[in-house]
């Protein structure tokens, strides 16, 4: 699946996008910790609840499940207009 | 009408190629947001626009058919820039086109409040050799 990051999100990753494709990943909850576990420093944002979560360009907040083909966007509030 | 783009434009032109289609047009209420030269007291000279492009026209497309489910729409214009954005510089303008004022003034203080909160969109703001990322409080 393509994970893109944005804003000051992508400063802490160091990476606008990539690809992540594991077995053990099948919801947005085990996404979730898999990138905590890589850039332990979105950890203290994850854990304020700041950031928002797109999963093919629609916003998201219970678990869903994720498929291979999937785009998701992890991005801090936004501050357009 | 959906534009994303880092151009300026001219927004009375704009305006006129939507309005020459609709005869039976009465009102328009457009909402025009520019790049201030001071935010939180401090001096801006310029601001960075991202955009996560592909989201931000759906999202778009799907406020645009809220509001035509709410009000009596002709037509909506949405145009939002991205990239560096000089002070003064037009951010976006929102258009609603409908045959009676309450239509168009309400849909496009409802289209503008959404597009604070949702459009995935976010401000680099840059001062005299620092930058701040913003978020929108409303």
């Amino acid at each position: 699946m393509k994970i893109k990051y944005f804003a000051w999100i992508k400063e802490i990753t160091n990476n606008e996008a990539e690809e992540i494709n594991s077995e053990k990943i099948n919801n947005l909850y085990q996404l979730k910790a898999f990138i905590i576990k890589k850039y332990p420093d979105l950890k203290k944002h994850f854990d304020k609840e700041v950031l928002r979560f797109a999963v093919n360009h629609e916003y998201i907040i219970e678990n869903i499940n994720l498929d291979a083909n999937d785009e998701i966007a992890i991005f801090p509030p936004v501050s357009g207009g | 009408m959906i534009k994303i783009q880092k151009e300026d434009f001219n927004s009375e032109e704009e305006i006129n190629k939507i309005k020459i289609l609709y005869p039976n047009l009465g009102a328009i209420t457009s909402f025009t947001g520019y790049v201030r030269n001071k935010n939180n007291n401090k001096k801006v000279e310029s601001i960075h626009l991202e955009v996560y492009e592909a989201m931000a026209y759906k999202q778009f497309e799907k406020i645009i058919n809220k509001a035509n489910l709410k009000w009596d729409l002709i037509d909506c214009l949405i145009i939002h820039r991205y990239g560096k954005l000089n002070v003064n510089s037009k951010i976006v303008l929102v258009s609603c086109f409908s045959e009676h004022r309450k239509d168009s003034f309400e849909s496009c203080n409802f289209i503008m409040d959404y597009l604070k909160k949702d459009a995935p969109f976010w401000k680099n703001e840059f001062y005299n050799k620092k930058n701040k990322w913003l978020a929108n409080s409303n």
